[in-house]
């Protein structure tokens, strides 16, 4: 067997050149189960191109704030921090988001209508509509799709939490779309009707619907969002697994639902893999027996995955936290190249 | 006797009512207030609530109301002679007539827009309000077959009808068209429309032949009948935009024009009556009191006028000073015309029998007639005046009857819509309804049915009007006014119903109506009116009891306050 | 002068009884149709808002978060909306 820092050097060529040989591809996401270490090659992602001078923005939904953690900096609901030149992180806090967006809605009550205060109904609508489990959802939803179509960075990396996640957001957006197309129809019908009014009581203009021109707004941020994450030209998502067998089959399964949602899979990467050159070491049993075990599953993904294999990085000796275990993820992903 | 002296009657009449009596009422008892806020203003929901300018109410209640009623009803109560039919027209009006429309409006109003349903449920009884609906379907069943019956004797007979009206529902049509998909500039449409529908009028005139097919057009009854319920058909089950509401549009010119030059006509020729001022009390339809008084109905009392009052007009009254002026302005407007039919009926005969046959083919013909005197005095041929007289028949009695036919879809739904869903289904209750009609047209012989029509039509009226004296003495306002007038009427109108229906059966059971046409439809009428009688009858009885329960509240609240 | 307001009032006069003459006419003729239109799309409106805001009823709508950006525009109508969904409606008022 090729000894790993061969291979080492081969893969990793495979993923730096991936990236090279996709320089529009500016959208990011590492996805697979959790623990794996997406949060980790993330950031380690973010660093490499930080560190080759594009601006990144690398950011997450997690409520456990596992990118803070990484980079030792609280940056929960604090919007785009900087952590070094060119490398931003954000944690979307949800429920901070709900609450700012329904301050935003009063407001807009407020200043449309003149009004001191919002009404008692309004305001208890506004609250249990809050309230409701969807809003946190929905509020995600969009923070990405703000997040997606504003064009302050270079590089966008976005870190998912569940499995499915990255299927649930295009569902989702499916879904939104096809709600928003129905009443927007139904918006246009009834300016229809206004015009025959208008019509029969020989009236000037019709003033526009603003109702209209919100929904048309909407649908335009939904519809320029999903059409970026599934161009497999501008996104790339990698699978993250390790050599272990619950992990090899849920990543199967998640990668024939990805092809029938058209998700743009660009490739795999392994982690936590123990450095074969273990064995010559003088080594308890169960970790002969693991390495013989990680062996195995290492030919089965292989054989599975075949060349989408685009690098394998090793265990490391300590918790990835601070910039410089993460700088030596990066070079583990993406080689000495700079 | 010269007819315009009768007119100028008529307008002192109208002026004395409305600002002395109406505006007593109005200030006095009613109380309107100017600062009250209306259903209209506060809830304005766009769909059912929106206040409008009294003008356009003016012409929306005028056109809502003015249908064959006005015109039909004097036709044929010159019968007992032009003296009474005007007393009834005026006296009617003042006391009655104008107080139905005004007070309907008024009760919906002060009761948030609820409909006579609500009003009944919650003033009355809850039972009254089932009642009150199938009433109303049988009501609008007997509206179907008179005004029905009118349509196909006008158009019977008269070579220039299938391609007027013809023409009239094309540019119907077009209209819809251009307002609703084109969009296209109101007065250019406007003009384009009528324009066509007055060219198929005199083009009518000029019909070649009347023979299609071997069939005798202008003379078939069933064929007409048919062509009738075809187009209520197209006008319920179309949308409302395609057809129905687009050539009524067009039709409103129509009516304008030939009104407008007919009373100029009229004042030109200023007749003198040729027909007698009274002929008898008892004649071959019925004696003088009550059937008279239910032969003109609008025009001087009905309860069409009441639907439309409360359902309609309140939801869009801008102000409650605005109820005077569009209800009991209208009402007075509408006396004026009936007056106006009464002197074409009155004056254009040389003799009662030359009367007496036109009459005989229907209400229409005489119409026509006069409006081709009439409109020859300003010019027109008489037959383009007869022409256009008779489409303007076939226009007022075709437009309430759609309308109807609508209804009683609805009706249908939600009456019947719980025991099959096949109920609901727009096009079983539209053939329910046309079939039942049709039946109603052909075998029920139109002077009967016009009788039995308006009937319904005043009881529908002082079901109204007792609502209204109930709710009047349930805030202890002073109630004479409408209570008196609530009797009478319901007195007239049930021995009225009960008369005919009475000669109507007792035909049938003694053979003296002679075929199975005059058998059925004598049956279904005598029915019709009997069925009537009787839920006008339990809406009385529990609409004492509610004013009775009323009293005595009042009566306690004023003694506990001694 | 007097000759002059005496003209000026009659004007207005004038105009003032053409303007109702207009307005009858329109209101005989036209104002069903109007009254058509606006009822339909004051009907629609009433849909829109039940989909967009039906929580408010007690019905489940769908993403929220988007409903509530449109929730301004609609605050003026929301208390007429849901007194016309939940008030009893009869047979006559098919009539009006």
């Amino acid at each position: 067997m090729p000894r790993l820092k061969n291979k080492d050097t081969m893969n990793s060529i495979s993923l730096a050149k991936t990236f090279a040989q996709n320089p529009d591809r500016r959208y990011i996401m590492f996805g697979g189960k959790g623990g794996l270490g997406k949060t980790t090659f993330s950031a380690a992602a973010a660093y490499h191109l930080a560190k080759k001078g594009f601006r990144v923005l690398v950011f997450s939904v997690d409520p456990q704030a596992s990118l803070s953690d990484i980079f030792e900096k609280d940056i929960f609901g604090k919007g785009p921090t900087e952590i070094m030149p060119n490398l931003f992180a954000q944690e979307i806090d949800a429920d901070q988001r709900v609450k700012a967006y329904q301050q935003e809605i009063r407001q807009k009550i407020l200043d449309m209508y003149g009004m001191d205060k919002i009404p008692d109904e309004i305001e208890s609508y506004l609250q249990a509509a809050a309230a409701e489990p969807a809003m946190e959802e929905s509020a995600i939803f969009d923070e990405v799709v703000e997040i997606v179509i504003k064009k302050d960075y270079d590089y966008y990396i976005y870190d998912l939490v569940p499995l499915g996640h990255a299927l649930y957001y295009l569902s989702m957006a499916s879904v939104y779309d096809a709600w928003i197309s129905k009443i927007t129809q139904l918006r246009e019908q009834m300016r229809e009707y206004d015009q025959v009014a208008a019509v029969v009581r020989r009236e000037k203009e019709l003033s526009e619907d603003a109702i209209l021109n919100e929904l048309l707004y909407i649908k335009e941020r939904i519809n320029t969002s999903s059409s970026i994450l599934t161009d497999k030209k501008k996104t790339a998502f990698y699978f993250v697994i390790t050599p272990e067998e619950m992990v090899i089959k849920d990543t199967i399964k998640a990668a024939e639902l990805f092809t029938k949602f058209d998700v743009p899979l660009s490739g795999y990467i392994i982690n936590r893999v123990l450095p074969p050159e273990l064995r010559q070491q003088n080594i308890p049993e169960y970790l002969k027996n693991r390495i013989a075990m990680q062996d195995h599953y290492m030919k089965v993904i292989r054989d599975t995955f075949g060349s989408q294999i685009l690098t394998s990085v090793p265990e490391m000796e300590r918790d990835v936290t601070g910039l410089p275990m993460i700088e030596k993820v990066a070079r583990a992903m993406f080689g000495n190249s700079a | 006797m010269n007819s315009i002296v009768v007119l100028l009657l008529g307008f002192a009449v109208a002026i004395v009512g409305y600002r002395f009596y109406a505006k007593y009422i109005d200030a006095k008892i009613v109380k309107c207030d100017s600062k009250k806020t209306t259903p209209a203003v506060m809830y304005m929901d766009g769909v059912d609530f929106m206040p409008t300018n009294k003008n356009v109410l003016f012409g929306y209640q005028f056109k809502s109301i003015a249908g064959a009623g006005p015109i039909v009803g004097p036709i044929i109560a010159i019968q007992w002679g032009w003296l009474p039919a005007v007393l009834w027209i005026l006296i009617g009006t003042f006391f009655i007539g104008w107080v139905q429309d005004y007070s309907s409006a008024m009760i919906a109003m002060r009761h948030e827009g609820a409909s006579f349903g609500g009003l009944s449920y919650k003033l009355i009884s809850p039972r009254s309000r089932l009642v009150l609906v199938s009433f109303i379907y049988f009501y609008l069943l007997l509206m179907v077959g008179a005004f029905g019956n009118i349509v196909v004797s006008t158009a019977v007979g008269l070579k220039a009808s299938p391609s007027a009206w013809l023409v009239m529902t094309i540019a119907g049509v077009l209209a819809g068209q251009m307002i609703y998909r084109w969009k296209k500039d109101i007065l250019l449409t406007t003009v384009v429309t009528v324009v066509i529908a007055l060219c198929g009028i005199w083009f009518g005139t000029m019909a070649p032949s009347d023979r299609l097919l071997g069939t005798d057009l202008s003379n078939s009854r069933l064929l007409w009948a048919l062509a009738a319920f075809v187009f209520c058909y197209f006008a319920s089950v179309l949308p409302i935009w395609r057809f129905a509401l687009p050539i009524n549009y067009v039709s409103s010119y129509v009516m304008f024009i030939g009104l407008l030059f007919g009373i100029v006509g009229i004042f030109i020729l200023h007749p003198d009556f040729t027909l007698p001022a009274y002929t008898g009390f008892m004649i071959p339809i019925g004696p003088l009191w009550p059937i008279m008084f239910v032969t003109i109905a609008c025009g001087a009392v009905s309860g069409w006028h009441s639907i439309v009052s409360s359902s309609g007009t309140a939801r869009q009254l801008e102000s409650e000073m605005d109820v005077r002026p569009v209800c009991g302005g209208v009402m007075f407007a509408e006396m004026v015309l009936a007056l106006f039919a009464l002197i074409i009926a009155g004056t254009i005969y040389a003799s009662p029998a030359e009367y007496g046959a036109a009459v005989s083919k229907g209400p229409g013909a005489v119409f026509a007639a006069g409006v081709a005197k009439f409109l020859g005095a300003v010019g027109l041929s008489p037959a383009l005046g007869k022409s256009y007289g008779s489409m303007m028949m076939i226009i007022v009695a075709i437009t309430l009857m759609q309308l109807v036919v609508r209804f009683m879809r609805v009706a249908t739904a939600e009456l019947l819509g719980d025991i099959s869903p096949l109920f609901r289904n727009i096009h079983v209750g539209t053939v329910l309804a046309s079939l039942m009609g049709i039946v109603l047209v052909l075998t029920g012989w139109w002077q009967y049915l016009w009788v039995l029509f308006g009937g319904a039509n005043q009881l529908m009226a002082s079901v109204a009007l007792l609502l209204v004296s109930v709710w009047l003495t349930s805030e202890g306002k002073k109630a004479g006014w409408v209570i008196y007038p609530m009797i009478f009427m319901f007195i007239t109108t049930i021995t009225a119903l009960l008369y005919t229906s009475y000669d109507l059966l007792h035909k049938v059971y003694t053979g003296a109506a002679k075929g199975t046409e005059a058998m059925i439809g004598n049956t279904i009428m005598g029915c019709a009116g009997f069925f009537l009688v009787i839920t006008a009858v339990i809406l009385a009885m529990d609409g004492v009891k509610a004013l009775r329960k009323y009293r005595v509240l009042k009566l306690q609240s004023t003694e506990s306050h001694a | 002068m007097t000759e002059k307001i005496k003209e000026q009032d009659l004007e207005k006069k004038k105009s003032g009884i053409l303007q109702a003459v207009k307005e009858f006419v329109y209101g005989a003729a036209a104002h069903d149709s109007a009254r058509y239109a606006l009822k339909t799309r004051a009907s629609m409106e009433h849909l829109f808002i039940l989909i967009t805001m039906g929580d408010m009823l007690g019905v489940p709508i769908l993403p929220p978060y988007y409903s509530l950006r449109l929730l301004p525009y609609v605050v003026p109508q929301i208390s007429t909306w849901k007194r016309r969904m939940l008030r009893e409606k009869d047979l006559m008022d098919a009539l009006a």
